[in-house]
């Protein structure tokens, strides 16, 4: 059996009683003081999730045009500064991973999803794109929260949304997984406790991944594995709007056809109003279209079960029958987000 | 009045007699997370040993509670319905579940001691 990966934050996880999950690989922290609770605190003030289990792959500018050739959205047209959230397509089109970029001036930052980091990878190495893996020499901090931005105004520079910016300690970016504002702050395990120190004197609580999955999915957000997989396309996945390669990519042929032709599987989400969660890999049927659901829980915001459902087809009605445990229990499609 | 036992499944009882009364083990609460939702039966229905009475929907999972015994619903905890994180705070007081005639008698669950040994 192989050991799980422990974060470099790992004995502070374990002196915070973190309650711990295994994860793509990495032992990482399920809850601290309880999910609806870190759920809350994010919602309403502050909290800081570890997710150093993500890859980190530093991409070398010259291999931008081959990086743009990889992915549905247009990295090299962006400035430099910017972040980007995309996805690597397959020859058919399909999802290999989403993926967020930090352009700076002299290099790209490549996060990926932990899962994932082998695959891409190898990818890009077959591609000969160049890059250098420093996942396991940094850390990777989201602090997240309708408060957090002018706490860390304290440490460092604020950039503008979906904007990143590096000092001599810190690489960071204004991005985020939870519908809030925020960074993700990226540093070397050597400064590590200048980041640790900093969240410890301002009293920010930590947050686990069970609130960052019940988080993302009340603020509409896919996760790789669930909404997204090989067999599933942005257009399908209902992210049309990453299309912004006009270039031709790996797999552009087969999305310009399902844009053009609109035969492809559609990706919906749901809300139930009874005393059930419609949870992943549920049976559910949209008149006489059939579809699974691949993420389903509990929204604190809303205080009902919401999730995300995959049709073969685009349904004609929004009322919708999941089959939960033997029992057949209605929901109907949301078309705006969950949270307005 | 009798100690509470446990099940494998984690579930508790507590006999008083023939009425006894269920919930799930503070381990139960803690391996499923933050309670959001509780299915309970009705007043009167009938159960025998093994059949699912009660559906508890958390953040992590879902999970069942099964009837320790043959046993009729003689009472409901219905403050439950709007304050299902009671069974997380305390499962083995205020978060109980519900009150049951005992039909069959089967008090073959583990003291607390040996449910500790099983969990461990």
């Amino acid at each position: 059996m192989v050991e799980p990966y422990l974060s470099p934050l790992h004995n502070l996880h374990v002196k915070n009683n973190a309650k711990f999950i295994e994860f793509a690989g990495w032992n990482m922290p399920f809850s601290y003081s309880g999910t609806l609770k870190e759920h809350a605190l994010v919602r309403n003030d502050v909290g800081y999730f570890d997710v150093s289990h993500m890859g980190r792959l530093k991409i070398n500018n010259v291999s931008i045009d081959i990086l743009n050739s990889l992915i549905c959205s247009d990295i090299k047209n962006i400035e430099n500064g910017k972040a980007l959230y995309s996805i690597f397509t397959d020859n058919n089109g399909c999802a290999l991973d989403d993926v967020i970029f930090w352009k700076f001036n002299n290099y790209i930052l490549l996060i990926c999803n932990a899962v994932n980091l082998n695959k891409i990878s190898n990818h890009l190495k077959s591609q000969n794109v160049e890059f250098q893996d420093i996942t396991k020499e940094t850390a990777l901090i989201a602090v997240q929260g309708p408060n957090a931005l002018k706490i860390l105004d304290n440490l460092i520079t604020i950039p503008e949304s979906f904007s990143c910016l590096a000092d001599e300690i810190f690489t960071y970016a204004r991005t985020g997984y939870t519908g809030e504002d925020g960074l993700e702050v990226m540093v070397d395990i050597k400064n590590l406790e200048k980041i640790t120190n900093f969240l410890d004197s301002y009293e920010i609580q930590p947050c686990g991944l069970g609130s960052r999955d019940t988080l993302r999915l009340e603020a509409s957000l896919p996760l790789y594995g669930f909404e997204l997989s090989e067999d599933i396309t942005p257009v399908e996945a209902s992210l049309k709007w990453t299309l912004s390669n006009k270039e031709p990519y790996l797999g552009s042929e087969s999305i310009n056809r399902q844009l053009h032709t609109g035969d492809h599987k559609v990706l919906k989400k749901f809300t139930i109003d009874s005393r059930n969660i419609a949870r992943s890999g549920t049976k559910v049927m949209a008149g006489g279209i059939s579809g699974i659901v691949t993420s389903g829980n509990y929204s604190p915001i809303l205080s009902k079960a919401i999730g995300f459902a995959l049709f073969d087809s685009d349904p004609d009605t929004d009322l919708l029958e999941f089959e939960i445990r033997g029992n057949l229990v209605e929901g109907k499609v949301i078309k705006k987000r969950f949270l307005s | 009045m009798t100690e509470k036992k446990y099940l494998e499944t984690h579930e508790w009882y507590l006999l008083s007699e023939n009425i006894i009364t269920i919930g799930i083990s503070d381990y139960a609460q803690g391996e499923l997370g933050d309670i959001v939702f509780v299915t309970l039966p009705e007043v009167g229905q009938e159960f025998f040993k093994g059949d699912s009475m009660v559906e508890v929907e958390a953040t992590k999972t879902v999970a069942e509670a099964y009837a320790p015994m043959d046993c009729v619903i003689t009472e409901v905890n219905t403050s439950l319905d709007s304050e299902p994180e009671t069974i997380n705070t305390d499962p083995c007081g205020e978060g109980w579940m519900v009150k049951a005639e005992v039909k069959a008698l089967d008090d073959s669950g583990m003291l607390y001691q040996e449910y500790e040994s099983f969990i461990s």
